[in-house]
């Protein structure tokens, strides 16, 4: 039967997919093994008798060994000390908002209908609402509560106070962190940036050393989470013997949108308070315990294109009001964006045998064939655990057909979307707890952390886990990681 | 030669050659050489004249007479000339509704001058700029402004971007700072831009808070771009090499935290408030930051002897304590001060003020022609926020001050309350006059004095508290 022909056809396929991933990436091992063997067979043949004459043919005196052990040692240390400085992460805590806060549907509708008559916009957000993947249980920080919603400094301020210190205080209990012992700060917070700046702000707070090097990074986007990692990381690489705090947040309170164009409706839809605090360190006697070991990070910046520079812009309105407005083609440049990292991280966190695969499809597309289509690296042979931004559910969706992931492999940014809506620049640190809180990360796994935000910009972290995470971890989730994974309908009727 | 000797002496000179590799490639990344700088001179008709300063004012009908009386001193006292900048929505009357594309035009304003600038003068293409720093202190918007930056001159896809807002008028280093941190962990050389402005246009005060009124009096239009690189073949063509860099923050303490903030008045409206302790943490702050900036700059004769002379006072005034009616003289005069002119020949001070300026002058013990730079600064552009210093810099060059060999500080302060420092070593004579070029002929002038006390001094001698006065 054909079918049955194809059926057999694509097993027979998979084994042979399979056999050769094994062969390449295990080559050296597959290599030794018959080596070793037979030097091993040959030493047995000689017998201690020869094995002892041949030991002393070679002249060796108390010098020579002296010699080659001081080279020994000698080079093994030039060796350690030359190779960059490992950066851990120690732990980190996410902000987990009071029920105070909570938005469900049916508040968040009834709000928008008591501050506009516009009826054409609350339709419009209930579309946007019913379709964006959020649950019940998002939040938003207490001056949007307001009928109408009171985005001033004052407030700002006081959500940002509120999220940052509740993680840091959070962090500082999971760690024993003294505040004395931070030696490098970074905050990034993309639409507000009051003066003086978020970093000050911490280090009064927590009276934080006058030596310290603190950096506030701002406007980036939602994927200046990993940008801070990346600047905390090349910081501790120059700095020996430091800590690193990382705090990412985004502060909702001052860009509520009043007005009523549908591109800049989107982010009142989506966006909910969060922020998360976290520690990393180069210093060796964290290593025993830190949960994470950075291994990569790759940026990639697609603003020198204007489809992509445009293509998540702040601008005013007709009437003046300002807003965030989210281009059509976002999907596309998402898309694009992440091809571009994809070329750059591949090489390095690929196993041989994608490598190879891709490489001769390349090749074959050039010489042979041009209708080839190219191959996509399976990336679920180098990551256990994907951390894709909760953008929105259109970019987990993009992004799993793309990456050619499994639902698995998407649970916890779907959950996250669901459970805390888009936190933005924090969002990859609760994606990072739901798999904890579930008990699967073991030690040896590797994480993959891809966020995008404005610019357009898609930035990756590649993390390596150093020892097997135990539940209950803590965490934002512990109280509701039970009744996770929920089934996120398509459409949730309003 | 046998074989098991052979092969050690090659393990062991493979070894030596690699840590010597490793330890001299290290050295060479280490080196952070200034390419060329560009400040920007924004348009002439952005000028604020006085017959302007004065429209501007009477516009705010909340104003009244102590307020004028207040604004009158603050600009008279200020050290500001006739030639400073303001933004165009200022200029054309809408102050009070800036708008978002107000701001992002006059961004796009420096950008097309100063970043363009800088790259034309040293011949670097934006596409081999491998890390842009940015900073503005009070406008960041989505996307960001170096976002901006990359956009309008097409840079690669793999730039280094960073955007810094936020973090006052001493951020002009700590960009430096951050450019210099990520040029020493790229395994290759690095062309760094680090750029540095401040938004004017959103963030004129139209309130009645004294303490936000100080800024409209001070703070202009400016910016400033500049090139670094950690490559030794530009080491010919670099006007100075970075020597050491020392940030202090000071935030720790509430009133210092507290004396400059951006926040809303009592009516709602925003605007940057100074407080009155602010002078203070300027001091606290700079002493901190030369506290650990000493040692690593001045030779150590000049160290020694300060230290001889602190012991010495020490011992001497102990026994002096118990005498009845402590000699006065021997009191603050005594107390050694370490001479910073042993180690530094220029120093490049923020112009955040003629009070900032005097008091940094008394506590280093300057001159008067050491503070000119930072004097004429203020007069000719204003306190222009985190890029003033490079117009210091840049007059100190118009002024044919700058040779080969010497050594310059700069010294910046901001909200935080930071006191940032940096120290350079001048590689080659410079005599680039930049933005000073055309009027650094008529400086210094006989006289700082600014006209409005001829134009609006009248305001003091009025009686009663009428306001809404026609100009």
């Amino acid at each position: 039967m054909p079918t049955g022909g194809v059926f057999s056809g694509s097993v027979n396929l998979k084994y042979v997919k399979l056999g050769y991933q094994y062969l390449v990436n295990h080559f050296l091992t597959l290599l030794l093994v018959p080596v070793m063997a037979a030097t091993a067979l040959e030493l047995a043949r000689l017998g201690p008798g020869e094995l002892l004459s041949l030991w002393r043919s070679l002249e060796l005196d108390l010098v020579h060994i002296l010699c080659s052990a001081f080279l020994v040692v000698f080079v093994g240390t030039v060796y350690v000390m030359s190779r960059p400085r490992p950066v851990y992460l120690v732990d980190y805590a996410c902000y987990k908002p009071p029920a105070s806060c909570r938005v469900p549907f049916a508040t968040f509708m009834e709000h928008t209908r008591l501050i506009s008559d516009d009826d054409k916009r609350v339709r419009f957000q209930t579309r946007i609402l019913e379709r964006s993947g959020l649950g019940e249980d998002t939040c938003l920080p207490p001056a949007n509560h307001y009928i109408p919603p009171n985005p001033s400094m004052e407030a700002s301020r006081a959500e940002a106070q509120v999220v940052i210190f509740s993680a840091i205080d959070d962090l500082v209990r999971r760690t024993g962190l003294k505040p004395k012992d931070i030696d490098i700060l970074v905050v990034n917070c993309s639409l507000f940036s009051p003066t003086p700046s978020l970093s000050a702000m911490i280090i009064n707070k927590y009276k934080l050393r006058s030596n310290i090097r603190s950096f506030n990074l701002s406007g980036m986007g939602c994927s200046a989470g990993l940008i801070s990692i990346d600047l905390a990381r090349d910081m501790l690489q120059v700095h020996p013997n430091s800590n690193a705090l990382v705090v990412s947040t985004e502060i909702i309170t001052p860009n509520f949108y009043q007005g009523s164009r549908r591109d800049m409706l989107l982010p009142n839809c989506l966006f909910r308070m969060g922020a998360a605090a976290i520690l990393l360190s180069n210093r060796r006697r964290e290593a025993r315990r830190a949960k994470y070991r950075l291994v990569h990070v790759v940026r990639t910046h697609k603003g020198a294109d204007d489809r992509a520079y445009r293509c998540v812009y702040q601008e005013e309105d007709d009437q003046g009001f300002s807003g965030i407005s989210l281009s059509k083609e976002l999907m596309a440049i998402a898309g694009d964006a992440l091809k571009s990292n994809i070329t750059t991280i591949g090489p390095l966190v690929l196993p041989m045998s994608e490598q190879l695969l891709f490489f001769f499809r390349l090749v074959g597309r050039k010489l042979i064939n041009k209708t080839w289509k190219p191959y996509i690296p399976d990336f679920k042979l180098a990551f256990e655990h994907f951390c894709i931004h909760a953008g929105g559910r259109a970019v987990i969706d993009e992004l799993q057909k793309n990456l050619q992931l499994s639902p698995r492999h998407v649970e916890a940014s779907r959950m996250t979307l669901h459970r805390f809506g888009n936190t933005s620049s924090s969002s990859l640190w609760y994606e990072l707890a739901y798999i904890e809180a579930k008990g699967r990360m073991r030690r040896g796994d590797r994480v993959w952390q891809i966020g995008f935000g404005s610019g357009f910009k898609c930035n990756s972290a590649v993390w390596k886990c150093l020892r097997s995470i135990k539940t209950p971890t803590n965490g934002p989730w512990d109280d509701c990681i039970h009744r996770y994974p929920v089934d996120v309908p398509e459409v949730v009727k309003l | 030669m046998e074989l098991l000797p052979l092969l050690t002496v090659l393990l062991l000179a493979h070894a030596v050659v690699y840590l010597a590799w490793q330890a001299v490639s290290r050295r060479r990344r280490a080196c952070c050489y200034l390419l060329d700088y560009a400040c920007h001179k924004p348009s002439d008709d952005r000028k604020v004249t006085t017959e302007m300063a004065g429209d501007v004012i009477e516009r705010n009908k909340r104003l009244g007479l102590s307020e004028y009386r207040f604004l009158l001193k603050v600009i008279v006292n200020s050290g500001i000339g006739e030639h400073t900048y303001c933004p165009r929505n200022v200029l054309q009357g809408r102050e009070e509704s800036p708008t978002h594309d107000d701001a992002l035009e006059e961004m796009d304003n420096f950008f097309a001058d100063a970043v363009a600038g800088v790259l034309a003068k040293t011949g670097v293409r934006a596409r081999d700029v491998d890390l842009v720093v940015l900073n503005v202190g009070s406008f960041s918007p989505a996307p960001s402004l170096v976002s901006r930056l990359v956009h309008r001159f097409g840079m690669r896809e793999d730039v280094m971007a960073y955007n810094l807002s936020g973090m006052g008028c001493s951020a002009g280093l700590i960009a430096v700072d951050l450019a210099r941190n990520v040029m020493l962990t790229r395994p290759r050389t690095t062309m760094a831009l680090v750029v540095t402005s401040e938004s004017c246009a959103p963030n004129w005060y139209v309130g009645t808070d004294k303490s936000m009124m100080l800024g409209n009096c001070l703070f202009r239009c400016g910016g400033a771009a500049a090139l670094l690189t950690n490559d030794p073949a530009f080491r010919g063509r670099a006007k100075m090499e970075l020597r050491c860099l020392v940030r202090a923050n000071i935030g720790a303490h509430d009133d210092a935290h507290a004396a400059a903030v951006h926040r809303e008045d009592a009516d709602g409206r925003l605007g940057v408030s100074l407080s009155k302790a602010l002078p203070k943490a300027a001091v606290r702050a700079f002493t901190e930051n030369l506290q650990r900036l000493a040692p690593r700059i001045l030779p150590a004769r000049e160290l020694a002897r300060f230290a001889s002379r602190l012991l010495l006072r020490k011992l001497l005034l102990a026994p002096r304590k118990h005498t009845a009616a402590g000699n006065k003289a021997e009191g603050p005069a005594s107390s050694p001060k370490i001479d910073f002119k042993t180690g530094v020949d220029h120093f490049c001070l923020h112009p955040g003020g003629t009070a900032v300026i005097e008091a940094v002058r008394k506590s280093l013990g300057l001159t008067a022609h050491d503070v000119e730079p930072a004097r004429m600064t203020l007069h000719r552009w204003g306190n222009t926020s985190a890029s003033s210093l490079w117009y210091v810099l840049s007059y100190m060059e118009a002024k044919r001050r700058l040779k080969r060999g010497d050594r310059v500080l700069m010294a910046t302060f901001g909200s935080g309350f930071k006191c940032n420092s940096c120290y350079w070593e001048v590689t080659r004579d410079l005599a680039d006059a930049g933005a000073w070029e055309d009027c650094i002929d008529k400086y210094p002038p006989e006289t700082l004095v600014n006209p409005y006390m001829d134009k609006f001094g009248w305001v003091n001698d009025v009686q009663g508290q009428g306001s809404g006065f026609l100009f």
